[in-house]
């Protein structure tokens, strides 16, 4: 049974994650604050820390920075309330994923499972995922930022769940990934209409990459219901 | 403001550079042509006392010279001598006799001017007869010698002319353009510090905290600056204390709403909860909503290249992504690209909430991207609703307004999804207006720098 640490200064919010977690076979162990936090930490070994960015003394970000000195252990944080530089910040000191507050905890679940099976890959991946921006075919992904530019540096709009599959597959660029793969990828971020609908991201996210002729066939199909990103990948 | 009396064919210029110039500029012209005419008068009044000093000095010497010989020789005399041209004389019984007015002045300066010629008393003429003028071209003086004949002279006058310096006439002509372009260069250093106030303004009603002005220049200037420096300290202080309150506000309300959605899974009635979770989101949204309407997202994220034909297509794939049975009614018209500078996710989210608000209220949403014409790119939402009474056309556009009809849950929002849609493009130096369509629905349109 996975381990996650939760940290939150809110008793009430606190305990009812708690339960919430507990009911979908987790186990939780709970702090207030940094120094709670810091107790917990080195009595136990956990799969997952849940963080609150807004946290009495010790800031959500100092111990983000402190626990990433520890272990390459996943983090979700809690920001406020879509605050940009607040999920900037979190991203660079390597939290894993964020979510604005009041959260639905129904996401917050999907967030933690996806987190937890991204875990599984190799650590170098993951430590990059999110922070640094990547360079493929001649167009930049800054994740920092959320966006898109093409050869000429001039943004282009995503929509969330083209954003979220271009991240996965330039992550994975020149592997194969089956549409079974992708949604197992994406499920923790998109909910509902996205399963049924990544052939249509896919041919959107082409249309957007390669409708000039520019970048002929970026994202290849493969045969037998897969898809490919054929490009070299620079981290920058 | 009274309106300037003006005739309509005599454009007054708009600007306050232009009409100072234009007054200074007659005002020198008008000096300048009075400046001219004295010195043509003045000219004038030269040249006709040279001439008559000429001819009198002349006609005497002439007259000296016949009085001086016997009678009996002075008809070969006169026949002899040399005269200069423009001039004749001859010996005759009478006073000369022509159709010729005399003006007195210039009969008078040459009369005064013959007696510049020495000669004895006694040999003076004993009648003097002048006739002709200066535009008569031609002069007649009749001297009777003291023994009885007379001696009748012809001379010849030049008109005068006024013109008769040419580098006189370019000096001038130089003269008054350095002046005009002293005049108009003057001017407009004077006027400049109104452009930048009004630049200044206009910067403010963009960005809050656009940069001060320098407080420096005449005495004037700088006191308006000071006061207009004021008055944008007072108008970001008012702002941010705005801000705060409102993320304060939205601060204090996340807790709440995140207990409560952690509570709602604990129900045990599915109904129930799904009506409380739907509850919690619309308060959530609400909350947010008034969070982004106060925060100031339009201003504090960079400018940046951005297609704003893929963001169009994009936002509309959004909606179709939440409204798939509505994947018929939604139309992109406009170029592939089209790059324009803007802040991305504040345009992203203006152009979000006017579809949205097509989509919301009148069920379809056509999203026509214009290409840039003198200067303004143009994005025009249209929907096939029932449209908007004419009186609502602009007061939507006030924060939590809301028109009557739509003050329910199905298709009505906070009230800010175009108060906040229209902040973000002034913000941008554009604008959105609402407008009805005359095959019915209504049509937002979008205004952005090119």
């Amino acid at each position: 049974m996975p381990h996650i640490l939760v940290i939150d200064d809110d008793r009430e919010i606190r305990d009812l994650l708690a339960r919430f977690l507990e009911r979908h076979s987790f186990r939780v162990t709970a702090a207030r604050d940094g120094r709670e936090a810091r107790r917990a930490w080195s009595n136990g070994h956990y799969h997952l820390v849940v963080l609150d960015l807004m946290l009495p003394g010790e800031s959500g970000l100092d111990l983000a920075r402190w626990l990433r000195g520890q272990s390459p252990v996943p983090i979700v944080m809690l920001t406020a309330m879509g605050e940009e530089t607040d999920r900037i910040i979190g991203l660079e000191l390597g939290a894993d994923d964020y979510l604005p507050k009041p959260f639905n905890p129904r996401e917050l679940l999907a967030r933690i499972r996806a987190v937890l099976r991204r875990a599984g890959e190799t650590e170098v991946q993951r430590a990059d995922a999110g922070v640094r921006s990547l360079r493929f075919g001649g167009w930049l992904l800054e994740p920092a930022r959320r966006r898109l530019l093409n050869p000429e540096g001039v943004e282009v709009a995503l929509t969330g769940g083209e954003y979220d599959l271009l991240v996965a597959m330039v992550e994975r660029a020149n592997r194969v990934l089956t549409r079974d793969m992708l949604l197992d990828l994406l499920r923790g971020r998109q909910a509902g209409p996205f399963d049924r609908a990544i052939d249509v991201a896919v041919s959107r996210l082409r249309r957007k990459l390669e409708d000039d002729g520019r970048n002929a066939q970026l994202i290849k199909t493969v045969r037998g219901g897969g898809y490919v990103l054929a490009a070299s990948v620079e981290r920058l | 403001m009274r309106r300037w009396p003006w005739p309509r064919r005599w454009p007054w210029p708009r600007s306050l550079a232009a009409r100072t110039a234009l007054v200074l500029l007659v005002g020198l012209a008008v000096v300048q042509g009075l400046g001219l005419t004295i010195h043509a008068l003045d000219t004038l009044d030269l040249q006709r006392l040279a001439q008559a000093r000429d001819i009198g000095v002349r006609v005497a010497s002439v007259y000296r010279t016949v009085v001086t010989t016997s009678p009996a020789q002075r008809a070969t005399l006169l026949h002899d001598l040399e005269l200069p041209a423009g001039l004749s004389a001859k010996l005759a019984t009478a006073a000369p006799d022509a159709a010729l007015r005399a003006t007195p002045p210039f009969a008078r300066q040459i009369r005064t001017n013959m007696w510049l010629v020495s000669m004895p008393k006694l040999l003076r003429p004993i009648q003097v007869v002048i006739l002709g003028a200066l535009n008569t071209r031609r002069v007649l003086i009749g001297l009777r010698l003291p023994d009885g004949p007379w001696l009748n002279a012809t001379v010849k006058v030049y008109p005068p002319s006024v013109w008769h310096s040419r580098t006189f006439l370019l000096a001038f002509v130089l003269m008054t353009a350095a002046a005009a372009l002293l005049t108009l260069w003057a001017v407009r250093r004077l006027t400049a510090p109104v452009t930048t106030l009004a630049a200044a303004a206009e910067r403010l009603g963009r960005d809050v905290n656009a940069a001060p002005l320098p407080e420096d220049g005449p005495a004037e200037v700088a006191t308006a600056a000071a006061a207009f420096n004021l008055m944008a300290a007072r108008i970001r202080r008012f702002v941010q204390d705005r801000t705060f309150m409102l993320t304060a506000i939205g601060h204090d309300l996340r807790t709440p709403i995140t207990r409560l959605k952690l509570r709602t899974e604990f129900l045990e009635d599915e109904d129930l909860r799904a009506k409380m979770q739907a509850d919690l989101d619309e308060l959530e949204a609400m909350v947010s909503a008034t969070l982004a309407f106060g925060r100031d997202i339009a201003t504090s994220e960079p400018v940046s290249a951005i297609d704003l034909a893929v963001l169009a297509r994009t936002v509309l794939d959004e909606a179709l992504d939440a409204r798939p049975d509505i994947a018929e009614r939604l139309h992109y018209e406009g170029p592939e690209h089209l790059t324009v500078r803007a802040r991305s996710i504040a345009l992203k989210r203006a152009i979000a909430n006017l579809v949205a608000n097509a989509v919301n209220h009148g069920g379809s949403a056509r999203v026509l991207v214009r290409p840039p014409h003198s200067g303004v790119v143009t994005v025009e939402i249209e929907d096939e609703g029932p449209g908007i009474p004419p009186a609502e056309l602009d007061r939507v556009f006030q924060p939590f307004h809301r028109i009557e009809s739509s003050r329910n849950r199905e298709t009505g929002g906070v009230g800010l999804g175009l108060p906040i849609a229209r902040n973000i493009l002034r913000a941008h130096g554009g604008d959105v207006t609402l407008a009805n369509r005359p095959m019915g629905g209504a049509r937002a349109t979008v205004s952005l720098p090119a």
